[in-house]
């Protein structure tokens, strides 16, 4: 099966930058895969599992907001956060996870409650991925 | 007279390296933070420059594009972002900054009112001792500067900007540009209409979900993305600019300190000279 170059960026570093054949997102709309040749695509991604195939393995990661776009020349996701399944640090995760269920609990403004579901489904998106809860 | 002479010199050489010692160890301080400002703010620069030509496509290939945060509206409220260090001693990089900054102001002064949010210490002195309409500072952000802290700004100021308290954003930051370069730059924010590519394109695209729905989803990563670029690019420069002053600083000891020795070798030879001949003379006269 033929490759396509993927990157995957994030403020911080470089995540990731290989070919793969194949690459499966969750979008707004839902889960898409993606293969060689795509149409171009521009889509949003919010906080959800990233599965990049690999030596012809799926390797899994959790990606905080981002955006993916897809072109002729390569596929780029750029995102906020990104760890690989295995390399999530699962205390950190339901620690936050906690914390944002109680400033959810507590019944701020609008706004900071936004924020706080924002913060716990990143959180439960980590656990998830990670697999282990 | 000749031995007080050299008693000033010698005072003078050594507080003269007392401060080439802080110089040294500040150009020190200065260039390992700068490698790890450098490398933050490339990857940063990278993210942005992503995000940037994202944006630039979608709103070029929807030559009908609707979002408060793209189209122009009448400018009533300027919002400033000035960035600038949380400490002294850099160069010129706090003054440079502040410079372009009172400038960009005083120009939008003329035409419509506007609010300031500093950034670093230097900045929030300069313009809350000049009385402006400080709307939200920020001090000591910028050495770990997390995405996180870059989008609670984002927020505000896009709800200054939803809310119509703003009508225009506009940044002002130093680019990193070399070791030796770092200038001083102004940036519009929103609305977006000037960054638009409208170039025409060829390439049909599709949107999950729709180019607007998308574009205002993408906006807070934008703002969050630019700030963290700049804020990142400044200290990086911060960095490099204090480097250079203290090495400067260092240079300019060293010299004093080479110069106050020879003055003090001179003192030295021509008091033993003069003791010299005052025996010479004492003991000729005995004679």
């Amino acid at each position: 099966m033929s490759e396509y170059r993927l990157q995957i960026i994030t403020p911080e570093k470089t995540f990731f930058d290989q070919n793969t054949e194949r690459l499966i997102v969750r979008t707004t709309d839902g889960e898409m895969g993606i293969l060689a040749n795509h149409e171009s695509f521009v889509g949003a991604l919010p906080s959800g599992p990233v599965k990049v195939m690999i030596d012809g393995k799926y390797r899994e990661a959790a990606i905080s907001q981002g955006v993916i776009k897809v072109s002729k020349e390569k596929t780029v996701i750029i995102a906020e956060a990104i760890e690989w399944a295995d390399e999530i640090d699962i205390e950190w995760a339901k620690r936050s996870a906690d914390e944002a269920r109680e400033r959810i609990n507590s019944k701020k403004s609008d706004k900071e409650l936004r924020f706080a579901e924002l913060k716990l489904k990143r959180a439960l998106n980590r656990i998830n991925v990670s697999g282990r809860k | 007279m000749a031995s007080a002479d050299m008693k000033d010199i010698k005072r003078r050489i050594k507080s003269v390296s007392s401060t080439m010692q802080i110089t040294k160890a500040m150009e020190l301080v200065a260039s390992s933070k700068l490698r790890k400002a450098k490398e933050r703010a490339e990857s940063a620069t990278l993210f942005f420059e992503t995000l940037y030509e994202t944006m630039r496509e979608i709103t070029a290939e929807n030559s009908t594009f609707r979002s408060i945060y793209y189209n122009n509206r009448e400018v009533k409220t300027v919002m400033m972002i000035v960035i600038a260090g949380d400490r002294g001693l850099a160069g010129g990089y706090n003054t440079n900054a502040l410079k372009l900054a009172q400038r960009k102001i005083d120009e939008a002064a003329q035409k419509s009112d506007v609010v300031v949010i500093p950034i670093g210490k230097k900045a929030v002195e300069y313009f809350e001792k000049r009385s402006y309409r400080v709307v939200a500072k920020y001090e000591c952000i910028a050495e770990n500067i997390r995405m996180n802290a870059a989008k609670e700004i984002g927020a505000k100021i896009m709800a200054s900007f939803k809310n119509g308290n703003v009508d225009k954003v506009e940044l002002i930051y130093t680019d990193y540009v070399s070791p030796l370069v770092q200038e001083a730059r102004h940036k519009e924010i929103i609305p977006l209409e000037s960054v638009s590519d409208k170039k025409h394109r060829d390439v049909q695209t599709s949107y999950e979900p729709s180019a607007e729905q998308l574009f205002d989803l993408i906006i807070p990563q934008y703002i969050a993305g630019v700030l963290y670029g700049t804020i990142a690019d400044s200290f990086a420069s911060e960095q490099a600019a204090r480097r250079i002053a203290m090495e400067n600083a260092s240079d300019n000891a060293d010299e004093m300190i080479s110069n106050l020795s020879l003055l003090y070798n001179r003192a030295r030879q021509s008091t033993i000279t003069q003791e010299i001949t005052e025996i010479v003379s004492g003991a000729s006269a005995q004679e």
